[in-house]
């Protein structure tokens, strides 16, 4: 009996042992429908598909995570505020606010969340890259250096978007992949943020290539002559008028772009189809992945054109039978006012809601050649800017109530105030208008802050427009409030001043 | 790993079985022959006679034949002959040199009849039966008996209020829906706080994958008890110190709940069957307006804005004219959508068992069937579960057992979980069927692709419709259904190494759970046009799951000499591997509304459509080492300590360490005690300690998995990193101490537990922390800080009266329980709730503060004209601007600065500054009951007649009535409850209900109109049971006979106004406020019920 004890004893010791042994293997399991990050970064295939996961993320939030998709945050952040756009009755009230100025932190419009998204996308590929030179041998210097360009280049046109619509934001170079990254950043100055954008474009523009050899992407990945457009807006943005006339001078030089004639098909062209001659960067939606302006404009539409559309920027009075090419069924229906650039498939038809994957368009050539206009007014050379205006007037065929013929090639402030009113016509609903109000209020040290003034008269309710006046006259209350979330996650971030 | 466990294990027992083969002894073979006769001298036939050895180990059988005469060989003249018969007392008798055996024996009921049985009730904590005196830890027991009255799909729903701590809630009143455990409150923040289901002494899996899709908004509900029929059950038993489950390891954390099925024992076969039905009403519901008191709302609401008239020439759904007569048909009209979808429920239930055995084998086989139809147009249930349980007792060293359940459901659910919800929200002036454009009335529903109310555009994530819907269609032509099929097959082997002292005993069992939902929603429910992805919407999912789990005991139990002192100790190990893969299709667009599978072409490509598979598995592995040593009856100490090792950890923290020990005083076996021992059975003192560990909710979290974009850019994939990769994840570890007193009284009159307990958890987790969105990343999972979770309570048994044939039983339970974080993570946000939004409030975290206060504004009433706007200061007097010029009351200057209407919301301007912003927000109470418990009663009448009544309650705590919130606000096109008909509407009115205001105002800001005092008691249900008399049975040839009425829900008490006051605060979010959300009251149930045995 005791003989038995003692052989039972060691042989469950025995177990143990065996068992604790190959414990730490049985406990090793590793996912098997996913790529872990140890397994990626091994060929240059997988990079391609890092750098597209960043294009791709332009187009919405990765599955599992409900948020508006950039081009939305876009439209917002460039269009709300300013005067084009009227509430219609699927207005929400965060949207509503924001037309009112009355902005708050709490107001989700304001989350920057997915424009980080794609800046740590971005830095993902940027600082993982290079480790595949030393596993793939087939992947040359000049590939990653291209790749990273790319990816530093859309980092940079984030970082843009985000230092005129919030201002002072936290400058993230470095990816974060692990729990042990966590951080809490403070914000860096605009100044800052420019700076870095200005550095990280003047470093990618050689490795950039002028081509992928397809129409497409060419117009859906980023190339140098992309790189070029976001240099003359920055440096425009900055007040650096000659590098942004050197910046849109590579562009309007290389050949590659120019006006499609004024047509009835034009609409159709630029638009509609998208990827046209005259375009340069424009986020590629297709059928596969819509975007969401067709629940904004369409079904029950959060915004109609407003009257400030009709009477001033297209003064489509219609006494005659001119029409401006841009507005009536192009950038909206004039009937009922719907924003018709991302709703309609040609001038009068609408899109069926599988077909609305209208692009958003980032840059444009006549964006190019208003934006030189506008550093050449400002560097002394008025009737060459002129010439850029008209050449886009008459290729829209725009009507004499807009033209100010007055103007003379010294009247700097004229000029200025005439390529305003000129974008809002030719960039109608692009998300441009209130980036280009805040630049022209801002400049020369709040010269013409008037110019938000007088908009905001007009668009905000009578019985909150001595409040929003007020507002507005506050600069700091033209950038927006960091979200509410991003203050209670981050102890060292500061909120704008004027929303303490 | 498992097969090194399986083989080991039988490796053992075929080395011991063997060398037991070698230690017979020498055989001499004879034969004995003899004569069986009963009490009467008359002989009986058919009792079996057996040769066993010393280890009752049948060798060889013979029966008697009619004259009751057997002769059988025997194998060795050491062993002993047996003499067995069902329904006669078993004889055993040594063979020695005897030859002849002549016996008597007698028949069972003669031997019953003068035999005073005494039993101890034994508890098991699943690993061990210790007796319930010796008990160390916090238990709470509750015998199926007690419940086998109560309608209950599902067991959980059965045990609602019933035991002092555990609160059991439902998540809502459709067939197939699940419910809330929580033991003691809540330990985790937002990890899975649902205990660990224990059945037969096995791990009951009761979660599904977390990114399945089953179309319901809260999977854990889904995954409930279901599989279970309640009418198989023997005993229940939760586990609620951490000493108690500390040995169960990482899924233990929240608690146990020990389920034990029904065994065979020796008799004849019985055969029983119960039948269980009941019907159910939605009670009324909260009035709502009528379709002409809507019609005038709206154009006012809108009005009221910006002073623009609502264009009813445009918007024809407010325009009524006669002459056009598709609107005006379609649109004038007083539909009670809520009635529209609503049903008289009904649920019948049968169950038939067959249970016996003889000495060696015993049987209990069962098979249930439910049906259940529920309140909403659409909805049902359908249950076919089977159960056999078999023990083999192959000699008084070796016994297995086997359990074999399968069950079957197929639930037909709702498409959507809101739909209740959308019909009361739902335009009342919308017909149901369409009218033509001449008015006459047509057959198809009237599902217009939009129209003022809105549209349908979409399911969110948590199953709900966003927008909304024709509701009758919906019910109707939305198609939701889950298919269950679960075979759980369990196998149990036990040796004693040495008789009754060294025992192993080996459990395998496997799960095999797959489960398929099925969904498609017509293009008539959303009315949709057809070119968008989610008309004819088809879904299919299947989830397979298989898990395997093992268990090793050694159980040692020395006879020790020394009768003082006793001894158990044990060593388990556990493994623990759960597979599941999943599939699901989501296509759009077919053909036709009856083209109902994603396998007929139809549109795919959409990001929104899917084809997705996914695989995960889960592996445990944990060693349990426990002794109980108790010394003279009175000081009793148990040990232990458990190892867990976890896949869902990164290398680093792999591995953990718990430790318990627990132990009870018995006071009452002190000698200086004696002089109370006429009244006093048992006074002792428990005093615990123990850890447990929880692992965290998901697979494969510490790596960095990259995954693709659902849609390609430019025709390539795109990768990105889906989540990050947690390095620092690890154990969340709760520390459990409780303090308990048990009083026996009067010869268990008087049964009184107290339990003082605290819970601290360590290490907290927080899935999806929100982090600064720098890093790229929505959230994180992380270990976050540290909580307490205490309280206390008490449960009462007594008999307070029993004399001849009355018999009167009463029990009380009452528990307190909070939450206070002491210790949060820099990441934690702080505060919650925007104020100056309406329907909000704020709620802060302070570390060393119980949770679950809010604070908000106080509701003053309305302003009724001009006059009444005028900020005053704290005299009272009007405030006076810089230029002398009058001022208005404003709302949140100078962010906001809205300057107050007459018709709006007074609030009141605590600091007098003429402004309403967040200085003026005051504490408005606190969701956290101060007592929940229960009580109930029984009167018995000669064991036949038997009335029980039961009530819960919960006293003291603030709820939030949000749908009081939701249905007077006026601020969009959702219909309200009559009360709006109070609405302010001209100059000079004076009401408690601010006027009409489309999207704008700040009249339903978070104030104190909406939180109300919810302290309830519940009169949950009364039965009356009728047990037919013995004689009257034994005439009808049957065993057990007796019938019984249940009503539930019969009448709450309360000062509440809104529909529901027992609010379930979901999750364990610190920032939670009660809201009651509830349309409806509980649901009444009537039951009929019969149970009869042969």
């Amino acid at each position: 009996m005791k003989l038995q004890k003692n052989i039972l004893l060691g042989f469950v010791w025995f177990c143990c042992a065996i068992c604790f042994s190959s414990c730490k293997k049985y406990l090793e399991l590793k996912p098997t429908d996913g790529i872990i990050r140890q397994n990626f970064w091994k060929t240059k295939e997988q990079v391609q598909a890092a750098v597209f996961g960043c294009y791709a993320s332009l187009l919405g939030a990765p599955a599992g995570i409900s948020d508006r998709p950039l081009s939305e945050y876009f439209f917002l952040w460039g269009e709300l505020r300013a005067d084009m756009l009227s509430p219609s009755f699927g207005i929400t009230a965060p949207e509503l606010d924001f037309m009112n100025v009355n902005i708050l932190p709490t107001n989700n419009i304001t989350n920057w969340r997915s424009v980080y998204r794609t800046i740590n996308y971005c830095n993902t590929v940027i600082d993982y890259a290079p480790e595949v030179l030393s596993n793939d041998k087939t992947f040359t210097d000049e590939a990653l250096a291209a790749y990273v360009a790319e990816a530093t280049t859309l980092r940079a046109l984030m970082y843009f978007y985000l230092v005129r619509t919030f201002r002072d934001v936290p400058l993230k170079l470095t990816s974060t992949s692990s729990d042990d990254q966590l951080e809490q950043l403070a914000k860096s100055t605009a100044a800052e943020v420019l700076d870095q954008i200005v550095t990280d474009l003047n470093d990618s523009e050689a490795a950039l290539p002028l081509t992928y050899n397809d129409q497409a992407a060419d117009k859906g990945r980023i190339t140098r002559y992309t790189l070029n457009a976001l240099q003359a807006d920055v440096y425009l943005w900055m007040e650096k008028y000659p590098e942004a006339i050197t910046a849109c001078d590579k562009i309007i030089n290389s050949g590659k772009f120019g006006l499609i004639p004024g047509s009835s098909t034009w609409f159709n062209t630029v638009f509609a189809n998208g990827n046209s001659y005259e375009s340069i960067f424009e986020f590629q939606f297709d059928r596969q992945k819509l975007n969401s302006f067709y629940t904004l404009f369409r079904t029950n539409p959060h915004f109609t054109a407003s009257n400030i559309v009709y009477e001033d920027v297209f003064a489509a009075d219609g006494q005659n039978d001119l029409k401006d090419l841009r507005f009536d069924g192009a950038a909206a229906r004039a009937n009922d006012g719907l924003i018709w650039k991302y709703i309609g498939i040609d001038n009068a038809t609408l899109r069926a809601q599988g077909e609305s994957f209208a692009h958003w368009f980032v840059y444009r050539y006549p964006d190019i050649l208003l934006m030189k206009a506008e550093a050449l007014a400002k560097t002394g050379k008025g009737q060459d800017a002129l010439d850029i205006v008209y050449r886009i007037r008459s290729r829209a065929s725009a009507l004499p109530d807009t033209d100010r013929p007055g103007i003379t090639a010294n009247d700097t402030e004229g000029i200025l105030d005439f390529i305003l009113e000129e974008r809002s016509r030719e960039f109608a609903y692009e998300g441009k208008r209130w980036f280009d109000l805040l630049r022209h209020a801002k400049r020369d040290n709040y010269k013409r802050l008037d110019l938000l003034l007088t908009m905001v008269s007009k668009t905000v309710p009578p019985d909150r427009q001595q409040s929003a006046i007020a507002k507005f006259k506050d600069k700091n209350s033209h950038y927006l409030p960091i979200y509410q979330y991003e203050i209670q996650t981050d102890k060292n971030l500061e909120q704008n001043p004027f929303y303490k | 790993m498992k097969r090194l466990l399986l083989c080991s294990t039988l490796f053992v027992l075929v080395f011991f079985l063997g060398n037991r083969g070698a230690h017979a002894q020498a055989q001499s073979k004879t034969i004995v022959q003899g004569r069986v006769t009963d009490q009467d001298k008359k002989p009986v036939r058919g009792v079996t006679v057996a040769e066993i050895d010393k280890e009752q180990r049948i060798i060889r059988a013979v029966t008697t034949d009619v004259d009751g005469n057997f002769a059988i060989r025997i194998d060795n003249n050491n062993d002993s002959l047996t003499f067995s018969h069902i329904g006669i007392e078993t004889v055993i008798q040594p063979i020695g040199n005897r030859a002849v055996f002549n016996i008597t024996m007698r028949t069972r009921e003669a031997v019953l009849a003068g035999v005073v049985v005494v039993s101890q009730r034994k508890t098991d904590n699943g690993l061990l039966p210790v007796n319930e005196r010796d008990l160390t830890t916090s238990v709470a027991k509750i015998s199926a008996k007690e419940l086998e009255e109560m309608q209950a799909a599902s067991i959980d729903q059965a045990l609602q209020g019933r035991l002092p701590g555990v609160d059991i809630t439902a998540n809502s009143g459709d067939p197939g829906a699940g419910m809330q455990i929580r033991i003691r409150g809540t330990s985790s923040i937002n990890s899975t706080n649902d205990p660990l289901i224990v059945v037969d002494g096995m791990p009951y899996e009761t979660q599904i994958p977390s990114d399945f899709n089953f179309g319901t908004a809260d999977e854990l509900g889904y995954a409930s008890l279901l599989n279970i029929a309640p009418t198989d059950i023997r005993d229940i038993t939760i586990l609620k110190d951490a000493a108690a489950t500390a040995v169960w390891g990482s899924r233990a954390a929240n608690g146990v709940v020990v389920i034990n099925t029904k065994r065979g024992v020796v008799s004849k076969p019985v055969i029983s069957y119960t039948f269980k039905g009941s019907i159910t009403k939605q009670p009324e519901a909260i009035p709502m307006l009528t379709g002409d008191q809507y019609s005038t709302l709206i154009p006012e609401e809108y009005m009221n804005r910006n002073g623009t008239p609502l264009n009813t020439q445009t918007i024809k759904e407010f325009q009524y004219d006669p002459n056009d007569p598709y609107w005006y048909y379609n649109y004038s009209n007083n539909t009670d959508w809520v009635d529209a979808i609503t049903q008289v429920g009904f649920t019948h239930d049968h169950n038939i068992s067959m249970t016996g055995g003889g000495e060696k084998a015993r049987y209990y086989a069962s098979l249930g069937y439910l049906k259940q139809k529920g309140t909403t147009i659409g909805t049902d249930l359908d249950r076919i579960s089977t159960r056999i349980n078999l023990d083999y007792i192959v000699s008084n060293r070796i016994k297995f057992r086997t359990d074999l359940s399968f069950s079957y459901t197929n639930n037909h659910r709702s498409y959507a979980d809101n739909l209740r919800e959308v019909a009361y929200k739902k335009m009342p002036n919308m017909s149901i069927y369409e009218y033509d454009e001449f008015g006459n009335q047509t057959p198809n529903y009237f599902s217009p692709a939009s129209n003022i109310q809105g549209q349908f555009s979409g399911i969110d994530d948590k199953n709900k419709i966003i927008g909304t819907v024709n509701p009758v269609a919906m019910a109707k032509e939305g198609l939701s259904n889950i298919i269950t099929e679960r075979v759980t097959p369990h196998f149990n082997l036990q040796y004693d190494i040495i008789k009754k002292t060294l025992v192993t005993v080996f459990d395998v069992q496997f799960d095999i759970n797959n489960t398929k939902n099925k969904s498609f929603l017509p293009q008539i429910a959303t009315g949709r046009p057809t070119t968008e992805t989610y008309v004819n919407r088809a879904y299919d999912g299947d989830v397979d799951v298989f898990n395997v789990q093992t268990k090793t005991s050694l159980i040692y139990t020395p006879h020790l000499k020394n009768e003082k002192h006793d001894l158990m100790s044990s060593l388990i190990f556990f493994t623990y591997d759960n597979k599941s893969v999943s599939q699901e299709a989501r296509t759009s667009n077919t053909a036709s509304s009856l083209l109902q599978d994603p396998s007929v072409p139809s549109r795919t490509q959409n990001a929104d459509l899917a084809l997705v598979a996914n695989s995960y598995q889960t592996r445990s592995l944990g060693a349990t080492w426990s002794t109980q040593y108790g010394y003279l009856d009175r000081y009793i100490i148990n040990v232990g300590l458990r190892g867990d090792g976890h896949s869902r950890f990164g290398p680093a923290h792999r591995y953990a360490l718990f430790p318990s020990v627990s132990t009870r005083y018995r006071i009452s076996g002190e000698p200086f005690m004696d002089q109370f021992k006429k009244w006093l059975d048992d006074l002792s003192l428990r005093v615990s300690y123990g850890q447990s560990g929880n692992a965290p909710r998901r697979d494969y979290t510490f790596y960095s998995i990259y995954g693709n974009f659902d849609w390609s850019y430019l025709g390539q994939a795109g990768v990105y990193p889906s989540n990050l990769e947690l390095k620092n994840l690890k154990w969340e570890t709760i520390v459990g101490q409780n303090l308990g007193l048990n009083v026996i009284m009067f010869k268990n009159r008087i049964n009184l537990d107290i339990d003082l307990y605290k819970n601290r958890t360590k290490n907290l987790f927080f899935y999806g922390l929100q982090i600064s969105s720098f890093t790229g990343f929505n959230g994180v999972d992380m270990n976050v800080g540290t909580m307490d979770n205490q309280g206390w309570e008490i449960g009462l048994n007594t008999t307070p009266y029993k004399k001849g044939d009355w018999r009167v039983d009463f029990n009380f339970n009452i528990a307190h329980n909070e939450n206070i974080i002491r210790e949060i993570s820099e990441f934690y946000p702080t505060e919650k709730g925007n104020i100056s939004a309406n329907g909000q409030y704020k709620t802060f975290m302070q570390v060393n503060n119980p949770f679950g206060s809010f604070y908000g504004f106080r509701y003053l009433g309305v302003y009724s004209d001009k006059d009444a706007t005028l900020a005053r200061g704290a005299s009272g007097k009007p405030i006076i601007g810089p230029n002398g010029q009058q001022v208005y009351m404003r709302f949140n200057y100078p962010n906001v600065d809205y300057i107050f209407q007459p018709g709006d919301a007074m609030y009141e301007d605590i600091n007098h500054d003429g402004n309403i912003n967040y200085m003026d927000v005051v504490y408005l109470g606190n969701g956290n009951p101060e007592f929940t418990g229960g009580f109930g009663a029984s009167v018995t009448f000669k064991e036949n007649l038997k009335l029980t009544a039961f009530f819960n309650y919960r006293y003291d705590y603030d709820v939030v009535n949000g749908t009081k919130m939701a249905t007077t606000n006026m601020y969009g096109y959702d219909n309200q409850s009559t009360a709006v008909l109070r609405r302010w509407r001209k100059e000079g009115d004076v009401t408690d209900i601010p006027r009409a205001l489309f999207q704008s105002g700040y009249n339903w800001l978070g104030s104190d109109r909406y939180v109300e005092d919810a302290s309830f008691l519940r009169f949950r249900s009364m039965t009356v049971r009728y047990t037919l008399p013995k004689k009257m049975v034994d005439g009808l040839k049957m065993k057990n006979l007796s019938g019984y009425i249940t009503v539930e829900n019969l009448f709450t008490w309360t000062k509440y106004t809104g529909q529901d006051p027992e609010v379930s605060t979901r999750g364990a979010d610190p920032f939670r406020v009660a809201v009651d959300n509830s349309m409806t009251p509980p649901i009444k149930m009537l039951t009929l019920g019969l149970t009869a045995s042969f």
